[in-house]
């Protein structure tokens, strides 16, 4: 575990990391929804770099109006709710930026990006990257690094999904994977060779 | 008083006060035509201005008050005054909505009695109050007639309009009918469609005026009229602004004096909340008008956008403002979803619309609150939306 003194920073460009890859995906001027869209850090970048229209989901007021102190669209509300009122194809991309692993019923959830969003990106930490495989089988005890800093009372409630567990899921499910990016634990070189063990972080981009 | 008038450039780092304050009239000379049909050969809004017009005349926030508030939102009207302005803890310099920065306006609404033409204005044709003879009024004719207030004062573009209430439905109004004239909206403990609930509280309300034999079909001279009926319908009305948990915490099950031992005092004052009940609507009575109350709230019950334009989508297709839309947890008048359904519309419609939601106990009155997060909020819209 690193020390705290780097904890932030190291956050910092992982965040960048995430963004970079999702800004690449996104078309510049589309309509973007960002599900758990947090302090609005990614739809800011979103509508400088690729000017977006963005509109963020958060159940947390706090963070709606840290959107609303960046000038970004958001909406305070149950990102379900929110989907079920508006058409099929609404939206031209819908984003999960490290909100997957929370989701109180992700096949759901995610079933329903793909009806309101044309494309969908999906962003987590993989689970089955080695480091956190040996965090538990030696520690045996929930993982803690510069990504999950919290214990596990702080923590609010997270389903670890890895690599392998997200494309089975999507093979059941028959949505289409068009386009990944598996990077290995320093988020940043891409992974090519066992991805579900070497990859510390994975990025999706599905369609139906 | 304030910093401004020494320097309108600076920031004062502490929120200051808004200070003295003056009404104004505005007298439209030409005919008004309500949405009714029915016309005036001209109209009065009584106002009040804070800040100052920028040279390009765009700089100007609207405060638009609800059914029983008036222009006077914020500073004072002299040293002795008990109260400021009803939204002062908004308004003033470096507040979130900062007079250092804006030229903010509140107007009476038409159909009112603060000032404004309403029912209890002189006719000129007969020399005696207009009473039910008055135009019936929309919440639309409200804001049209504010526009004639904003051409008369030269201002070229709204940098925010604001309201709770009956205020967030002009406000909805204004970004409807004027969208290249309106920057951003923001709404709030409001609706887009008053509901049975609502019109129903609003028809007791305007019985209990109807039923008292004072208000002879609307026909009374000044400080008579129905005072017992109006008064029952502002107590009545009130509990609808406040909550079981906040009501519960002002005044609990406190007595107002020892139990009475005479029997006849039974019926006479015994709880705390029953006495702040009756202190309402005695101090309502020496303020409103009953024939004014009964047209604000009907010009509520007709505030159906959805029903008016066909869909709420529909509605909101004109708008180019940026919106703002807040709901609080315990407003039961109108709850947190009616406004989240505001701003589901807006987007719906393609507007940008954002909508948070506080948690208060405090009722549909919430949006009056001294709330650094409301403040923060409005600040922050207004400055980067």
């Amino acid at each position: 575990m690193s020390t705290p003194t780097h904890t932030p920073k190291k956050q910092a460009v992982k965040r960048t990391v995430d963004m970079q890859i999702i800004g690449d995906w996104v078309e510049p001027r589309s309509r973007v929804l960002d599900l758990g869209c947090g302090r609005g850090i990614l739809l800011e970048y979103l509508a400088h770099s690729r000017e977006v229209f963005g509109i963020g989901v958060d159940l947390d007021f706090a963070k709606v109006a840290a959107c609303v102190h960046r000038g970004i669209t958001a909406h305070q509300g149950d990102m379900m709710d929110f989907m079920r009122y508006f058409p099929d194809g609404f939206f031209d991309r819908v984003i999960f930026s490290r909100t997957l692993e929370e989701l109180q019923n992700p096949d759901a959830i995610i079933q329903e990006a793909l009806r309101v969003g044309r494309t969908v990106a999906v962003g987590f930490v993989n689970h089955g990257y080695w480091k956190n495989r040996l965090d538990v089988l030696l520690n045996g005890k929930k993982p803690r690094n510069e990504v999950y800093t919290s214990l596990w009372h702080e923590s609010r409630p997270a389903n670890p999904v890895s690599i392998a567990d997200f494309e089975l899921f999507c093979a059941t499910r028959q949505i289409r994977i068009t386009r990944r990016s598996l990077l290995r634990g320093d988020w940043k070189r891409p992974c090519r060779v066992l991805p579900n063990l070497r990859a510390g972080y994975a990025l999706f981009d599905l369609t139906r | 008083m304030n910093d401004a008038d020494n320097s309108p450039y600076s920031h004062t780092p502490e929120p200051g006060e808004v200070g003295l304050v003056e009404p104004r009239d505005f007298v439209h000379p030409q005919p008004f035509t309500f949405d009714c049909g029915q016309s005036l050969p001209g109209f009065t809004l009584r106002y009040e201005t804070y800040g100052r017009l920028n040279a390009a005349r765009d700089n100007a926030v609207i405060v638009l008050h609800a059914l029983s508030g008036d222009h006077h939102c914020a500073g004072i009207h002299s040293l002795n005054d008990r109260k400021p302005g009803w939204w002062n803890n908004l308004i003033g310099p470096g507040k979130a909505v900062d007079t250092n920065r804006f030229f903010v306006l509140c107007s009476n609404v038409l159909g009112g009695c603060q000032g404004s033409s309403g029912p209890s204005s002189i006719n000129p044709a007969t020399g005696v109050p207009y009473g039910i003879s008055f135009p019936f009024v929309t919440v639309r004719d409200m804001i049209r007639a504010q526009k004639l207030l904003c051409d008369h004062l030269g201002i070229t573009r709204l940098a925010g309009v604001i309201g709770g209430s009956m205020g967030g439905m002009q406000a909805l109004q204004w970004g409807i009918e004027y969208p290249d004239f309106v920057h951003r909206v923001i709404a709030m403990a409001t609706t887009a469609r008053e509901n049975a609930q609502g019109i129903a509280f609003n028809e007791v309300g305007r019985q209990a005026i109807m039923q008292d034999p004072d208000w002879n079909q609307g026909i009374y001279g000044k400080g008579g009229g129905p005072r017992v009926g109006l008064a029952i319908a502002r107590m009545m009305a009130h509990i609808t602004y406040l909550s079981d948990t906040s009501m519960d915490r002002k005044f609990g099950r406190r007595k107002k004096s020892a139990a009475p031992a005479a029997s006849g005092a039974a019926l006479d004052v015994q709880f705390e909340v029953e006495s702040y009940l009756k202190h309402q609507g005695e101090s309502f009575i020496n303020r409103f008008d009953a024939n004014s109350y009964l047209y604000i709230t009907r010009a509520i019950d007709h505030f159906d956008l959805p029903g008016t334009y066909g869909s709420l989508e529909q509605a909101f297709a004109p708008v180019k403002a940026h919106s703002l839309v807040v709901g609080f947890t315990s407003d039961w008048l109108f709850p947190p979803e009616q406004n989240r359904h505001i701003a589901l519309a807006l987007l719906r419609a393609g507007k940008r619309a954002t909508y948070a939601q506080l948690d208060t106990d405090l009722g549909h009155d919430s949006f009056l609150l001294e709330s650094p997060q409301i403040y923060d909020l409005v600040r922050d819209f207004l400055e980067r939306a």
